[in-house]
């Protein structure tokens, strides 16, 4: 049963032309008005239409308005209501739920005699009520659009009708011109108008049909509106498989015809459409045919196609690429001698607007050069471009980090993603920056560091030192002693060498330099005013000071390359130290800084931990190595000059420059025992330091007492145990007059040795056991992850094993300690071959380093003890670094507290 | 979500109290059997499949039995009978029994929305028991009919009319086929094909249309499914653990439709609207992973939790993560990117870094807050990227992604791998 609208018609119909379908006469009324959607579209839609929305429901809630740019909108609680109030409308558009669209399109029509369109925006309503819908618009003579879809909009009229075509700014993609859209998808609507534009075609009406089972108003019905409206002299259908509704349709006017969806035949579920689901004669490739048999055309066209004469006629073409469509328009309406409407608006090139190509070498295809975005988009990447450096997100950070993760299975912590087996393998400068730059620096980078350390690691005169060696002679372990002197290092140390970092970010964020070895880069044309100037200048009371002369000669040593550095000397006057710290740190952080892989904040307080590196390793320097100029002896100009990490480290230990054979171990020893993950009680405690100043306000968190609080949660067990390992081996070997432990060719029965303790301590063990004790465990050896098969290894072990293979090198204590699992399963003192563990080799390295020493008489067994504990504060003031610095970017205030529900009280 | 079989159609058709030919699931007795074919002389033992498998018949896998060791044997035949029809692949579990039903008289029925006339249409034909679309068409009734009154008898009786119908069967027709109209209407399916109802005579040679096969289609958007308390396993065929973990945050807004197309693709592209669905799917071909539709602007909550589903099944085999939509109406780009964003900064805490490489195509609502969210995650993870705006056509875009999934594979995943600081398997 159907009310007959449009003559002839077998079924109703009411808008004879698409002039009709939008216009500026139409009143409407919105159903659920302040619904999540309609509450942001709706105000666009009334003020581009010139305010043509009376009034909208929303049941409970009437008495309020939804407010737009063009006026408040009204609400009531129903229809009915509305009308009472004096209002009237022809068009109602439906934002409902969809169980609640059919019961509201039962509201609209019956209450309000007046009705002639709906659109219906809501999607998934149920095939069910979409029958009853289409029942109810035909008895009653209603025209119904969508559902599922994106509404009605008019270029010419100005209004939209429901929906969202055009998106925040419709004046956009709804250009006037000559060319009716129908188009089964909402995105697309806007989409193809846009499209059209860069070929020089406008629009007249636009229609979003849905793509349910149903489509209200379909195909065939645009086609007679289209075949009346004189404004549109051509038209665009975008169509999906399933369905007949395109099949014999007839156009008296050009047509393009885009079907999208050969693939569709897959689907067994449609996806976002409901109705795109083909059938046996309903597929894409039915539809294509359609329209070609149609045309008269006898394929795809495409701009490429050889020879488009045969795929384009008067009557239309049919593309399956929406991108194809403005051409194939234009070539279709030239059969017409029509010429586009306009000028080319655009094109439809490929436009990088934003990229990272992070520093890999891509194939010039895939590195597009990102072009300015259209106004007003380009401001707006501008305005995101002047943001320096990362933006990370803050939340509680209470055992968790987002600068270490130690893999449970393996037991390997990572550090920034890069595992400390290989932090093990570079050297000591590039671990000490990675916590601050969040990778391996350069070769320049690590230069830089080592610059910046050994200006600070000479501590004669300062207080600092005093502290340090008071400590020391205090009776303290080296984290007190380390303690001691950080803690002098506060925010007045460091205030200027910040405040020159940040004055160099503000100078150079948008110079357009981005890799600061650049010595291209023009430096005179940064301008820098007087105030600035004169922070980076040394005072009249540093007159005495021969550090920065020494680094600015250092750089040139060791043909370092900085933009900050050249800066600084062209100032014309003589840089003081912090700004030369500042100038190092910047040519550090520079690069991540400027791809935001790290934060503004991080680069800033660079110096801060440079100055820390320097003081913490000096302070592990007995005072009376200190003089000055001289560092142990060592020249100061040697040290700045060519001096690296691991030499330092390895002189505060023995009082000596290594040996490349000697730093190597070294440097292994260190980059192994950085982190152990946010749960190590050495991470914890320097979280707990951040949290308990305040990340939120991070100019208040004070660095060096982070440090401080990494350092008081280190001690005799976690740290100091190292020498465990060290103090079996010297047990072992103390009688015997090995000489040089990296020598392979030793002449000591290392078997036969393991074999005889091993017998020992089965002896030992069975007793133990008869008399009821606990067996006392090796240092060294058994892992409880790495345990359970014939033979065990721990990974960590077996990669520096191997790493010393590939160097060639050669450890007794760690090949003693390989015969030693494997005779402790021969007399049956364990169930299976154990695991040398990790500390083992860390004993094995370092007691590899020392024993000379020790043998010599140069270092005692406390002295072994004292070394071994201070190398792990070495490894872990860089892992503490990370995590200073990543609670202080991500934390909250307080939040490594725990909650008093989660404490216990013990009796 | 479809059903065939009369071994789940008997029940539905008892709702409204159509006649069935009697049925006995996969753990029918030995003792229930025999006495089945004692009743009926002749059953059909049928595999059981998920979903809707069509001409089992013409495959040889509907087997006979007029005794219990035949029946046993072709019970053993059928229980696990795989079936390919078309591309898909059906593997079966179970059998069925159904008593044969004696008949002169084979009726095919069926009623769908046929949007040729955008309304409920029966289709009807005395001449059943075979492939429709072998009949010529005077032999067979299509009959759009009023969705709000339903399928009356009067349309019953004027389209057996129309075919000339045998007329003894026009009147139990047109007293049994308006109750199906009701199963239709009021328990959300979309599609039901009853093919063969056979013509049973009863006491006095009065006929009885009796269903002997069933197949429907249901509308997952219709919450009538629910009345009829059929259990989710019964669709399951259709659906991969990735698509459920994603459905149960299927809401009426849309926002989580997701489709996997290839568990091995390199493409993981999330895609916002029906219309880039269609089109970004069907030019990347096998290297999509999931076609989706996740537009209709979809809250933060949402989006990540969605993305996270995603990343988590199938990130680390992707080489390029692909986000691409038109230019939003309503979808608020930040919302979604920076979700999308959080997600993939979650994805890389809880299991590390994984090569990929990000291209973007989009616009709409704060286009560039939502760009700057995810340039941030991706700036901070190291992940390179290029994010186009609206003004560069989709398919160009998608032929971009191609390249750059192509590059990765020819050793740039190697590349950024490194980059990331990961490992190569051992």
């Amino acid at each position: 049963m159907y009310r007959q609208g449009i003559e002839g018609l077998p079924y109703y119909l009411g808008v004879r032309s698409l002039a009709d379908i939008a216009t500026r006469d139409d009143r409407v009324v919105v159903l659920n008005i302040l619904g999540g959607e309609s509450s942001h579209v709706t105000p666009i839609s009334h003020a581009f239409s010139g305010g043509n929305i009376v009034f909208g429901t929303s049941p409970g809630r009437g008495g309020q308005v939804l407010e737009t740019p063009g006026g408040d909108i009204p609400v009531y609680n129903n229809v009915r209501e509305g009308l009472d109030a004096g209002h009237s409308f022809n068009a109602g558009v439906v934002y409902l739920p969809p169980t609640a669209v059919r019961d509201g399109v039962a509201e609209l029509v019956r209450v309000n005699p007046g009705l002639k369109k709906i659109v219906i925006i809501t999607e998934k309503v149920a095939v069910h009520d979409a029958r009853e819908i289409r029942a109810l618009g035909q008895a009653n003579g209603v025209d119904i659009f969508g559902g599922n879809c994106l509404g009605v909009a008019d270029s010419w009229n100005r209004v939209r009708i429901g929906g969202a075509l055009g998106g925040d700014h419709p004046e956009e993609s709804l250009q006037q011109g000559s060319v009716a859209i129908f188009s089964n998808s909402g995105g697309f609507t806007t989409t193809i108008a846009q499209y059209l534009a860069t070929g020089g075609w406008g629009t007249t009406t636009l229609i979003s049909s849905g793509k349910d089972v149903y489509i209200h108003y379909a195909a065939r019905d645009f086609a007679y509106g289209l075949a009346n409206d004189p404004r549109s002299k051509a038209a665009v259908l975008y169509v999906e498989p399933g369905g007949y509704y395109e099949q014999e349709l007839a156009f008296d006017k050009p047509v393009v015809a885009c079907v999208v969806g050969r693939w569709k035949t897959k689907l067994t579920r449609a996806v976002g459409h409901a109705g795109a689901l083909a059938g046996s004669g309903d597929r894409a490739e039915d539809k294509e045919r359609w329209f070609m048999e149609a045309f008269g055309t006898e394929g795809l066209f495409t701009p490429e196609a050889a020879d488009p004469s045969r795929l384009v006629s008067p009557k239309g073409a049919v593309v399956t690429n929406i991108s194809h469509i403005p051409a194939a328009l234009t070539a279709v309406m030239a059969l017409h001698g029509a010429a586009p409407d306009f000028a080319p608006r655009g094109s439809l090139a490929l436009k990088p607007w934003m990229a990272n190509d992070q520093r890999l070498d891509l194939p010039a295809e895939l590195a597009l050069a990102p072009v300015q975005a259209m106004a007003p988009y380009d401001q707006q990447i501008g305005a995101l471009g002047r943001q320096i450096g990362a933006q990370v997100a803050r939340q509680n950070m209470k055992d968790r980090s987002g600068a270490s993760l130690m893999d449970s299975r393996t037991q390997v912590t990572s550090v920034h993603g890069i595992t400390v087996l290989d932090l093990a393998r570079v050297p000591l400068e590039a671990n000490f920056a990675l916590p601050l730059v969040h990778e391996i620096g350069s070769e320049n980078d690590r230069a830089m560091l080592d610059i910046a350390v050994a200006a600070e690691v000479n501590l004669v005169g300062d207080a600092t030192l005093v502290a340090a060696e008071a400590a020391r002679e205090a009776g303290n372990t080296p984290n007190t002693v380390m303690a001691a002197a950080a803690s002098i290092v506060g925010s007045n140390r460091v205030g200027r060498a910040l405040a020159c970092a940040r004055a160099l970010i503000d100078l150079f964020a948008f110079s357009g330099l981005t890799d600061p070895r650049d010595e291209d880069f023009d430096v005179a044309a940064i301008a820098v005013d007087e105030a600035t100037r004169a922070l980076f200048a040394a005072r009249p009371d540093e007159a005495d000071d021969p550090r920065p002369e020494a680094m600015t000669q250092a750089v040139r040593d060791r043909n370092c390359r900085s933009a900050f550095v050249r800066f600084l000397e062209r100032l014309d006057q003589r840089p003081s130290r912090d700004a030369l710290l500042a100038a190092i740190a910047m040519t550090i952080a520079w690069e991540p800084l400027m791809r935001k892989k790290i934060s503004r904040l991080t680069a800033e307080t660079l110096p801060w931990y440079l100055r820390l590196y320097g003081v913490m390793v000096g302070a592990s320097i007995p005072a009376h190595n200190h003089q000055p100029g001289s560092l142990c002896g060592i020249p100061r100009a040697e040290r700045f000059g060519t001096w690296t990490m691991a030499d330092l480290c390895y002189l505060a230990i023995t009082g000596k420059k290594p040996t490349a054979a000697q730093a190597r171990p070294l440097q292994m020893l260190i980059g192994l025992l950085i982190s152990n993950g946010p749960g190590a009680i050495s991470a914890q405690g320097a979280k707990g330091a951040v949290s308990a100043d305040g990340p939120q306000t991070p100019g208040r968190v004070q660095i060096n007492k982070a440090m401080v609080g990494f350092l008081t949660h280190t001690g005799y067990s976690h740290g100091g145990n190292g020498y465990e390992g060290m103090a079996f081996l010297l047990d072992e070997f103390k009688d015997t007059d090995l000489r040089d432990p990296t020598d392979a060719d030793h002449g000591l029965d290392l078997k036969a040795r393991a074999h005889v303790f091993a017998e020992r301590y089965a002896v030992a063990k069975t007793q133990a056991k008869e008399m009821g004790r606990e067996v006392r465990a090796l240092p060294g050896v058994h892992h409880p992850v790495f345990r359970g098969d014939a033979v065990n290894y721990d990974p960590r072990e077996r990669f520096i094993a191997q790493a010393l293979a590939e160097d060639g090198a050669y450890n007794i204590f760690h090949a003693y300690y390989l015969e030693l699992v494997q005779a402790l399963y021969d007399v049956g003192a364990s169930p299976y071959v154990f695991c040398v563990n990790v500390d083992a080799v860390i004993a094995a390295l370092l007691l590899g380093l020392l024993w000379t020493d020790y043998k010599t008489g140069a270092l005692s067994e406390r002295d072994l003890e004292s070394a071994a504990f201070t190398v792990f504060l070495y490894g872990r003031m860089v892992g503490a670094a990370a995590e200073i610095d990543d609670h202080l970017n991500r934390g909250r205030n307080m939040d490594t507290r725990t909650p008093a529900d989660r404490c216990g009280y013990v009796v | 979500m479809q059903l065939t079989g009369m071994l789940h159609g008997a029940k539905l058709l008892s709702h409204v109290e159509f006649p069935v030919s009697e049925v006995l699931g996969p753990a029918a007795s030995e003792g229930e059997i025999r006495d089945l074919i004692d009743r009926h002389g002749l059953i059909f033992i049928k595999p059981q499949f998920k979903g809707g498998v069509g001409k089992k018949g013409q495959a040889g896998l509907i087997g006979k039995a007029r005794d219990l060791k035949t029946a046993l044997a072709e019970k053993e035949r059928l229980y696990f009978a795989e079936h390919r029809h078309g591309n898909v692949v059906a593997k079966a579990n179970g059998v069925s029994f159904e008593g044969a039903v004696p008949a002169e008289h084979e009726v095919y029925f069926s009623i769908t929305d046929d949007t040729h006339f955008r309304a409920p249409t029966m289709t009807l034909t005395h001449r059943g028991g075979v492939e429709i679309e072998e009949l010529s068409k005077s032999e067979i009734a299509t009959v759009p009919f009023e969705a709000l009154t339903g399928l009356k008898a009067f349309v019953v009786a004027n389209a057996l009319s129309d075919i000339g119908a045998p007329k003894e069967i026009i009147s139990p027709l047109v007293q049994h086929l308006p109750k199906l109209w009701e199963l239709v209407h009021h328990y959300g399916i979309t599609t039901l094909e009853l093919n063969p109802i056979r013509m049973r005579p009863g006491r006095g040679g009065r006929l009885t249309p009796v269903a002997c096969d069933f197949k429907c289609g249901f509308d997952r958007d219709d919450p009538r499914v629910g009345r009829l308390g059929l259990s989710n396993h019964l669709f399951a065929a259709d659906i991969s653990e990735f698509e459920q973990e994603v459905n149960q945050l299927r809401t009426y807004q849309g926002q989580s439709d997701v489709f996997v197309i290839n568990d091995k693709g390199t493409i993981l592209a999330p895609t916002f609207g029906g219309g880039a669905n269609s089109l970004v799917t069907e030019v990347l071909g096998d290297a999509a992973i999931i076609s989706s539709d996740f537009g209709g602007n979809p809250p933060y909550d949402k989006m990540k939790q969605v993305m996270a589903i995603c990343y988590r099944h199938f990130l680390a085999q992707s080489n390029v993560l692909f986000i691409i939509g038109g230019k939003a109406n309503n979808t608020d780009i930040h919302e979604t990117f920076r979700a999308m964003a959080d997600a993939l900064r979650d994805y890389f805490s809880a299991h590390g870094p994984t090569p990929l490489y990000v291209v973007v195509g989009r616009g709409g609502p704060n286009l560039v807050r939502g760009f700057g969210a995810l340039a941030e995650a991706c700036d901070s993870l190291g992940v390179p990227y290029r994010f186009f705006g609206f003004d560069s056509a989709i398919s160009e875009i998608v032929n971009y992604a191609q390249r750059v999934d192509a590059w990765m594979k020819a050793g740039g995943r190697e590349q950024i791998a490194a980059a990331l600081g990961i490992k190569p398997a051992a």
